[in-house]
């Protein structure tokens, strides 16, 4: 016996199969493929061509290839094709003349303009002022420099037409460096990350701001969830409603608001200066005070997350054992150590799991607050690759670069969510349909 | 519409829990599939409706093999053990869902929903919603829910146990009533063999996915096939003593204690291992056999009273006679064993 | 509980502890209405200036147009993720389905799995579907990152429907998708209300991808809206100003966060990011 398919629950998965393809699976494939290239704003996303400018001529040179080949391509060569013509009847050269340079010289080539003129001069109804002959040459140059050829070999057969006697791997190595798409870089990007000394500030940033803000999650959540259960019911809920706002409260107007409370005369300015402490802009102007602002400005939101989740676990306890310990004589904190702490074990290892995953991608809060700085002091792992991928003022955004960060991050999340998969039997969840046909 | 099985043989995962089962039930019957929990009752239940796929063997309906048709289209009633109504439509609309799912026109559709809740009484209810009926109430829906596709087999997945002992008695003669009243094919599974003694015209007695005994319901209590039936129905159950024969017409148990065998057992050679299993109401009520006892337990039950009786070596027999107070604990009394309906099992189980 | 105990310290603790929440929200509300002098953050007047930007779009450019594009983002939301979490979710909870455990393994490392993270490509998928600077890609892309979320929470209030409603259904001779349709999806109702709400709530508040997957779009919603206005380094600089649009803007959140309180308690507890 095989159960069948159900036609319909493939029908109802699909959609849903199809956008985390496109927007889960696809996103996490181009940026470990694109983590090993070069890509960026100037390279293009998509594929490149082939041109050799000035500056890779000069490069080239320097690279030791012959000078000679060098020379050869930076000047132009003026030949009578088709094409050449056409674009010379474009730039408004006299018809009549046109078609004595294409009956008489068609598909010649000339080294230099000087022959080339003076091959047009033989012509007779060439033009009488030097100027409009110079003029009418124009269109027929072609050169290599700054043209551009769609595809490798196209390149190749135009360097080989310059200069016929280069050696065939020096086309070819030319020719490879003339694209200007991204190209596969191996390592490099990890490489450079391992040699960049910002790397492992930026790494204890990210360990620091991950530790601390957890820290304060996990011990506010665990101080609100237990005061809240022995509050009386308005009391714990004004609180709960209180903490749960900055949750629902959009990013953009939490951001705002706490730029108001730490800003020049903002909230904590104001205060400040009425006590003689000194008043300055606290989320931008000093390092503590800038680290204190972003810990505080996601713990506020993360806390609320554990409260949630140990509040559930604190009403599942029996009040039995509760009655039962008070009876014992147990005191409200030994009553709290010995019987709430214990039960709560699970539900704390889970908030730890699954805030020091979220925590270590997070980057909305830093950015709209802090930004990374004073300099790049509050900056993390997450942001900075954000910054660099997609954020960066200097207008080039190193694709390449900002996805291996991330892949970093997404192998790092990958592994670890798994793992918490594994730790939290969430994969035992799942039970047989129980009608077969 | 007769069902027959045909070897159907029924695998979980590895576990095999129905192994090639027999079973063919007669056109208008009402069968009760009776065993322990977790014999496979429900699983059986739940191949013929069409929820479980078999893996081997065949389900007929007449002649017609529905191995591999789908639950919609064998034309199956069911009503399981919580009801299933559906908690967001009203009385009429749980009724109606069967018929508007085929298609039917709104008057039909109207006059079947009444008819069916004549028949099972429960016409004033229609407007209600599940939540707001009581479990007999519920029970009755269900039937009219199941049966309103006038389906050509009606199944019942313990549908007693969910109610209180009052309702459990109004019940078993209103399903049945209803059955008879149909003339519906009906297979009754339950755990509860008063269940299936007063309900169904024949019992299917199943243990560990296997079915040990088909037969009527007094057939079966007479003459059980094992011991294993013997001991699953009647209540008070079945006292089983081991022991042997002696050779000439008795039988010595264990302790010591000789009784006498039945007639029919008594050419048994000597010295052969033997169950005697004695019922209460073969002890204490009639018989030739003369037995002493002390009294060791008393439970007045109303109507009939239970006794324990602790023989000299320590063998317990038990006895109901209609309630009686003239015998306390702890007296002595000789009563009569009626030999001739005592059940002998041997070492293997099976009557002799 | 039940012994009782002096609630003061506690109460003082808390209040301590929630003060910077408390401030803020309450100041959100005062600075909107009124005025204060420099350097005071006592409120001397009462007026409505700030909230002009309502009518006068010279204030800080129309708003009504981002309000309508950012209500239109939350209902995108809302009917695709309901829409697909809704069928999803069943066909995981109920049906046969090849690597179904696969699948659901595969939703729930998703749903842990930190989704920022995965913006650069994203932004480059986009780029080569042509949808990048585009509403309908963010619409898409935030959807979808919401679904693995989606599915398992309405898997999880598929399973609490009894089995026996859906084998009785088919018993009485509806197809699985008539079972679906007329007798399970009524009963997860709750389901579908709560993650309703939330995916509004998400998409109403939502900011990063719309700054930055659309950043040039000819669209904007009123996240990158407020973003835009508050910068406390333009010449608008004023609070006042800013919290009264970042009210407006959160306004709808809070009413819906306060009618359906409890039923989005289940759904954070449910695992949203913390
Ligand atoms: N879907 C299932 N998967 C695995 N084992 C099952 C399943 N359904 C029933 N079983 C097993 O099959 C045996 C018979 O179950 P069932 O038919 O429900 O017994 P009952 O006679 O009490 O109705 C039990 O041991 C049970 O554990
Ligand atoms: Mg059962």
């Amino acid at each position: 016996m095989r159960t069948r398919t159900s036609l319909l629950g493939l029908a109802f998965v699909s959609p849903a199969l199809a956008l985390l393809f496109a927007f889960f699976l696809m996103p996490v494939v181009l940026t470990t493929v694109f983590a090993f290239t070069n890509m960026s704003t100037s390279t293009g996303i998509t594929g490149g061509s082939h041109v050799i400018t000035g500056n890779l001529l000069r490069d080239l040179g320097n690279a030791g290839v012959d000078d000679d080949i060098v020379a050869a391509l930076s000047e132009g060569s003026f030949s009578v094709t088709p094409e050449t013509l056409a674009a010379a009847a474009e730039a408004g050269v006299e018809p009549r003349f046109l078609g004595e340079i294409e009956s008489s010289l068609m598909g010649q080539s000339f080294e230099d303009a000087r022959s080339f003129e003076s091959a047009l001069k033989a012509l007779p109804s060439r033009p009488t002022r030097i100027r409009d002959l110079k003029l009418a040459t124009e269109p027929f140059e072609r050169s290599i420099l700054n043209t551009r050829y769609s595809s490798r070999a196209a390149m190749e057969t135009a360097i080989a037409s310059m200069v016929p006697d280069a050696p065939v791997d020096t086309v070819s190595a030319i020719a490879e460096a003339s694209y200007t798409g991204w190209r596969w870089i191996d390592g490099g990007n990890f490489q450079t990350l391992l040699d960049r000394p910002e790397t492992i500030r930026i790494v204890l940033n990210t360990v620091f701001y991950v530790a601390a803000t957890l820290a304060f999650n996990v011990f506010v959540g665990l101080f609100l969830a237990i005061t809240t259960f022995y509050l009386p019911k308005t009391g714990a809920g004004f609180f709960s409603v209180l903490w749960l706002l900055p949750r629902i409260t959009p990013v953009v107007l939490y951001a705002v608001m706490w730029k108001w409370f730490t800003w020049d005369n903002g909230f904590l300015y104001v205060i400040a200066e009425q006590l003689g402490l000194p008043a300055f802009n606290y989320m931008k102007g000093s390092v503590p005070t800038a680290w204190a602002t972003i810990i505080l400005v996601n713990g506020f939101v993360g806390a609320s997350f554990g409260m949630i989740l140990f509040s559930g676990a604190l009403r599942a306890i029996p009040v039995q054992q509760l009655w039962a310990s008070e009876v014992d004589g147990a005191s409200r904190w030994q009553q709290i150590r010995r019987i709430i702490l214990p039960q709560l074990r699970w539900p704390i290892l889970f908030v730890t799991s699954y805030q020091t995953l979220s925590l270590l991608s997070s980057y909305e809060q830093i950015w709209l607050t802090t930004n990374g700085g004073p300099g790049s002091t509050t900056t993390v792992w997450a942001l900075e690759a954000f910054n660099t991928a997609l954020n960066n003022y200097t207008g080039n955004l190193e694709y390449g670069m900002g996805a291996a960060m991330a892949l970093i991050l997404v192998a790092v999340g990958l592994i670890l969510s798994i793992l918490y998969l594994r730790m939290f039997r969430f994969d035992e969840l799942v039970n047989k349909p129980r009608i077969e046909f | 519409m007769q069902v027959t099985l045909k070897n159907f043989t029924k695998t979980f995962d590895d576990t095999t829990v129905i192994d090639s089962m027999n079973l063919a039930v007669n056109d208008g019957e009402m069968l009760a599939l009776l065993g322990p929990s977790g014999c496979g009752k429900s699983t059986t239940l739940f191949a013929i409706c069409g929820i479980h796929r078999i893996n081997g063997g065949q389900i007929l309906f007449g002649d017609r093999d529905v191995s591999d048709v789908p639950s919609q289209k064998r034309n199956v009633g069911v009503v399981f053990q919580n009801y299933a109504l559906y908690p967001h439509l009203t009385v009429f609309e749980n009724i109606a869902f069967p018929l508007s799912v085929r298609g039917d026109s709104k008057p039909d559709i109207e006059r079947e929903v009444r008819a069916i809740a004549a028949l099972t009484h429960i016409e004033e209810l229609l407007a209600r919603r599940p939540a707001q009926l009581s479990g007999g109430q519920q029970q009755r829906v269900a039937l009219a829910r199941a049966l309103v596709r006038k389906p050509d087999v009606l199944l019942l997945d313990e549908p007693l146990a969910n109610l209180d002992a009052k309702l459990r008695l109004e019940m078993r003669s209103e399903i049945r009533r209803i059955q008879l009243e149909t003339g519906i094919t009906a297979i009754l599974v339950t755990h509860d063999q008063v269940e299936a003694m007063s309900m169904c015209d024949r019992i299917a007695i199943m243990n560990k996915g296997e079915i040990l005994q088909i037969a009527t319901p007094t057939d079966m209590y007479r003459a059980p096939v094992n011991k294993f039936v013997a001991g699953f129905l009647g209540n008070p159950p079945i006292v089983m003593l081991e022991g042997r024969t002696s050779g000439d017409g008795r039988f010595l148990v264990k302790e010591g204690t000789s009784l006498p065998l039945p007639a029919r057992l008594a050419g048994m050679p000597g010295d052969t291992p033997l169950s005697l299993g004695v019922r209460p109401e073969h002890f204490g009520a009639a018989g030739a056999n003369r037995v002493e006892g002390t009294i060791s337990f008393v439970e007045p039950q109303g109507r009939e009273t239970l006794f324990d009786v602790t023989l000299d070596d320590g063998v317990v027999l038990r006895s109901i006679q209609p309630a009686r107070d003239d015998v306390v604990f702890g007296q002595k009394v000789v009563w009569p064993l009626d030999a001739e309906k005592l059940l002998a099992f041997d070492v293997s189980g099976r009557a002799v | 509980m039940t012994r009782n105990f002096s609630a003061w310290p506690i109460y003082a603790l808390l209040g301590i502890l929630s003060a910077p929440l408390a401030i803020m929200y309450l100041f959100l509300v005062i600075d909107t209405f009124t005025n204060a002098p420099p350097g005071s953050l006592i409120p001397n007047e009462f007026t409505f200036h700030h909230w002009r930007f309502l009518w006068d779009p010279t204030v800080t450019g129309d708003v009504w147009g981002p309000t309508l594009t950012t209500f239109l983002f939350a209902t995108s939301m809302v009917v695709i993720v309901l829409a697909i979490s809704s069928t999803a979710g069943y066909a995981i909870s109920r049906l046969n389905l090849p690597f179904r455990r696969f699948f659901l393994s595969g939703i729930m490392v998703m749903h842990a799995f930190p989704s920022v993270t995965l913006i650069i490509g994203v932004f480059l998928v986009l780029q080569y579907a042509g949808l990048y600077n585009t509403l309908i890609g963010v619409i898409l892309v935030k959807a979808s990152l919401m679904l693995p979320f989606g599915v398992w929470i309405m898997k999880g209030f598929y399973d609490q429907v009894p089995w026996e409603i859906e084998m009785a259904g088919v018993q009485d001779g509806a197809s699985r998708f008539t079972v679906w349709r007329r007798l399970i999806l009524p009963q997860v109702t709750p389901g579908l209300l709560s993650l309703g709400i939330f995916a509004f709530i998400d998409g109403w508040s939502e900011f990063m991808l719309p700054r930055i997957l659309a950043p040039s779009a000819n669209f904007q919603v009123l996240s990158t809206y407020l973003n835009v206005v508050s910068d406390p380094n333009s010449t608008t600089y004023n609070f006042n100003l800013f919290k009264s649009v970042g009210l407006y803007y959160t306004l709808p959140i809070l009413v819906l966060f306060v009618v359906f309180q409890n039923r989005l308690m289940n759904i954070f507890g449910g695992g949203t990011k913390g």
